[in-house]
């Protein structure tokens, strides 16, 4: 034993030493290398068709290709597809698919496979398809390469949404492993066989998910590594050792502490990303319409006026994130306006509270209220503290309750039992789908994540309906920009801060996440430098 | 073994079987009384429409009516069917089994190394109550029963791992570079050296501590002083008359403390990453995942009644003077 440490210790000195240097040769790409990356908790399957969860898509999108993906400015490029054509009436989409594409067990990738995938899978069991799936009037295969989408009226985030795994779960699965099987109990979920840039190797369960490079992948040189390994890791703190230790190579922005992200930034063994913008987040403030005093507008603007947002991204989120001034967010620029925020204004605050009738009694209090927040994210329950002691001061007297994920989901999106709760919204890729379904009148569902808030405003649901059809870019923009001023006054929920997502990854590795899918893209890419 | 001993032992396992069966009616009702709907947890962030939430419902049987799905479970036991994992969509048993052996190399491994360690302690610190060597090791006895588990493998981790790079952090092998055979059992037992350590802290001072007040109590009795009277030397009178005496409340506590042991070992293993049952304990309580949970409750419960007939029948083997009938 004694003598193992030692070697060890001696190891460990020796990588100090490694440490790359403040020039940081990018150089060419090259072959080799072992990535390691921490998912927080351990997925149900490898497949990306039953679920929505960060671990499964981390994984599945390194087994599997899209049609398409996204870039930057979240437009889409090609993944499988290498080509395609949208017709003038925006109806129907077709695609022209790489002619080289092999499954892992050697079998060809056609438009069959893309044809059963969208029909007798994403269709029936994707937890998403509800929201974009009624659209589409038909999927077929045109040629053995080549596939057609026909729409049932135009869908302006059609592409989008195909090149947002998350949104749509849209991995194309091969036809001839799930033909006549139960899609939902296939062995081949937890074992998949797959098209994309690495393949499946093993499944340690609770331990880790190892995956090998795809030595005959479609893409020309990729991918660069040899080996990836998904290390289940679910304690935040031993988590973030073992990455400064350099035993985990990739922390995901949601599991990289803000606390600590300013030393990580000065510290030269590690490189931070910030990309990701299609699953760009808010952290918002869930407003009950149905509490007999939240009901009145004056009240709920009021309450806009007297929480003190900046402060909540100072002391909640160290200043790492940004406040949000409005229900889409920042980074979606074409559909974004700030002109309808709330400037911090308590004075502004008490004077509508007295307008709305509720004036302070003797003790200074106006009414209670109840702000339930789920731990996890410690931002969150120190944002409650500072919104406690805001309201405070408006005289509105404030209970800062905590419970676990699930109990939290429970009580606010099921019995609708909250005043006040704090929440996150994903805003990208395009508000149609991450924004319309939180505040349209039949997302009053008691479903998670959906209006438990019991927002209702005919106008709003009409400009939601008509959107997505709007074609012309300029138009649709309008559109979005009489939503927002329509929900920031109304306030279903107060936009508080929009997360930024800011990846940890060692710097031993290069173009560890390259596009807006950021956390859960593919890692083709990505190479170690030596 | 005697035969009555063997006829005890299987008496007492019988005995145990309307226990395992009261125990699952209990945690069926805990489980199900909890707030929390499986659903929720498994749809995630996504805004899916009431179909689909309605599938998922009769997919896993949650449509039933709760008595119902008592007794398919329980007829579905008997033909030790545990059920589908909502979670993780796999059979439960074949989940419980993969993380089973993790768990048991910890535990056992800690349970060897705390008991004894803690009455080999205990007998040398007995020798001299109140001594420098008794008063610093009951102090940190003291120190050791008291630590929360989280705190000391958070700390454990810091100074061992981060600071003196001694141990790994994470996991139960090295994954940058898979060792096979020799290599993989001493890099396996290199990752176990952390968690043992944490996880024995407080069965060891458990066991000193009783270890030590026993011995002293024993060391103080009529036979040892004839013992020493009869000139014997002294380490044959404390480790063979006075240490077997002692240690037999000793085990008794070691076996009860069997129960507790399996409880920690979901926030060592959450801590470590180790891929044992206890974190899947802890995905399964975060998910509400009622047929994992089931399962892991019976099978853990069925352990802690398979050690405490375990350790009667270790008693009988050091105590001659116990009949058993």
């Amino acid at each position: 034993m004694t003598k193992l440490s030692r070697r060890d210790l001696m190891a460990a000195g020796a990588a100090t030493l490694a440490v790359p240097g403040p020039v940081l040769a990018q150089g060419t790409p090259r072959r080799g290398g072992t990535l390691i990356l921490a998912i927080e908790g351990e997925p149900a399957t490898l497949t990306s068709h039953l679920a929505t969860d960060t671990p499964a898509m981390m994984v599945a999108n390194n087994l599997f290709n899209a049609l398409v993906l996204l870039n930057e400015k979240l437009e889409p490029v090609p993944d499988l597809a290498t080509s395609w054509t949208v017709s003038p009436d925006g109806r129907a989409y077709a695609f022209e698919l790489a002619q080289n594409v092999r499954w892992h067990d050697g079998r060809p990738l056609t438009a069959a496979d893309v044809e059963f995938t969208f029909n007798e899978i994403v269709a029936k069991l994707h937890p998403r398809a509800g929201s974009w799936w009624p659209n589409v009037e038909s999927a077929k295969a045109t040629g053995p390469h080549s596939f057609e989408f026909r729409l049932k009226q135009p869908f302006a985030p059609f592409l989008t949404m195909l090149g947002s795994v998350l949104s749509s779960g849209a991995l194309i699965m091969p036809k001839h492993v799930y033909e006549n099987t139960d899609a939902r109990t296939n062995p081949a979920n937890q074992r998949p066989i797959g098209s994309g840039p690495f393949t499946f190797s093993r499944w340690q369960r609770g331990s880790f998910i190892e995956l090998n490079r795809n030595a005959t992948y479609f893409k020309p040189n990729r991918p660069y590594l040899d080996r990836l390994v998904f290390q289940v890791s679910s304690d935040p703190a031993a988590r973030l050792l073992a990455f400064e230790r350099g035993e985990i190579d990739f922390l995901h922005w949601y599991i990289v502490p803000y606390d600590r992200i300013g030393r990580l930034r000065t510290d030269r063994r590690f490189r931070l990303y910030q990309k990701g913008d299609a699953a760009a987040t808010n952290g918002l403030m869930l407003i009950n319409h149905r509490h007999d005093r939240l009901k009145d507008a004056k009240v709920r603007q009021a309450l806009a006026h007297a929480i003190n947002r900046e402060t909540i991204n100072q002391r909640g989120l160290f200043g790492e994130a940004k406040v949000a001034k409005s229900h889409v967010g920042s980074t979606i620029a074409w559909a974004f306006t700030d002109r309808f925020d709330y400037a911090f204004d308590p004075a502004k605050a008490n004077a509508l509270l007295d307008e709305a009738g509720f004036r302070r009694g003797a003790d200074g209090r106006r009414f209670p209220l109840r702000l339930f927040w789920a731990s996890g994210r410690d931002y969150e329950g120190r944002g409650a503290e500072i919104i406690r002691d805001n309201l405070r001061d408006v005289g509105v007297d404030v209970t800062v309750q905590v419970f676990d994920r699930t109990s939290f989901t429970d009580r606010v999106f099921r019995q609708w039992d909250f005043d006040l709760a704090m929440q996150l919204f994903t805003t990208g890729p395009d508000p149609t789908v991450s924004v319309t379904p939180r505040y349209h009148t039949n997302a009053i569902r008691r479903a998670p994540f959906v209006n438990g808030m019991g927002y209702s405003n005919p106008e709003v649901d009409a400009l939601f309906d008509r959107e997505p059809t709007i074609t012309d870019p300029a138009q649709r923009a309008q559109a979005w920009h009489d939503i927002q001023r329509i929900l920031m006054r109304d306030l279903p929920a107060l936009p508080l801060f929009e997360l930024p997502p800011i990846h940890a990854a060692s710097a031993r590795f290069a173009d560890v996440v390259t596009g807006p899918q950021g956390y859960i893209e593919n890692r083709e890419n990505a190479y170690e430098l030596r | 073994m005697g035969p009555s001993l063997l006829l005890y032992t299987l008496r007492r396992l019988v005995q145990a079987v309307p226990l395992v069966f009261v125990i699952i009616l209990i945690n069926f009702a805990l489980i199900h009384a909890a707030p929390g709907d499986p659903i929720d947890f498994l749809l995630g962030s996504s805004d899916a429409t009431e179909e689909y939430i309605a599938q998922l419902r009769a997919e896993f049987g949650l449509d039933r009516p709760l008595p119902e799905q008592l007794l398919a479970y329980l007829g579905k036991m008997l033909s030790f069917d545990l059920g589908y994992s909502l979670r993780f969509r796999e059979q439960v048993l074949t989940l419980i089994l993969s993380r089973l052996p993790a768990t048991l190399l910890l535990m056992g491994t800690a349970l060897v190394v705390a008991s004894l360690l803690g009455i080999l302690l205990g007998a040398v610190a007995a020798r001299r109550p109140y001594s420098a060597t008794d008063n610093v090791a009951t102090l940190a006895a003291l120190a050791g029963y008291s630590m929360p588990v989280f705190w000391l493998g958070q700390i454990m981790l810091l100074v061992f791992a981060l600071h003196l790079a001694m141990f790994p952090t994470q996991g139960m092998m090295s994954l940058r570079a898979p060792r096979e055979g020799l290599g993989m059992v001493l890099d396996v037992a290199h990752h176990l050296v952390l968690p043992v350590a944490t996880y024995s802290v407080y069965h060891l001072a458990l066991v000193f501590r009783l270890t030590r007040v026993k011995m002293q109590e024993t060391l103080a009795l009529d036979f040892i002083t004839t013992a020493r009277a009869k000139g014997l030397p002294e380490g044959r009178v404390v480790y063979r008359h006075a240490l077997r005496n002692a240690m037999l409340p000793v085990v008794t506590v070691i076996g009860l403390n069997f129960g507790f042991m399996l409880a920690g070992s979901v926030l060592t293993e959450t801590v470590f990453a180790w891929p044992g049952t206890g974190r899947l304990l802890f995905d399964a309580i975060q998910a509400r995942d009622y047929p994992l949970l089931m399962g892991l409750f019976t099978v853990l419960s069925v352990m802690v009644i398979l050690a405490n007939v375990l350790t009667d029948v270790i008693y009988a083997l050091i105590d001659p003077r116990v009949v058993y009938r």
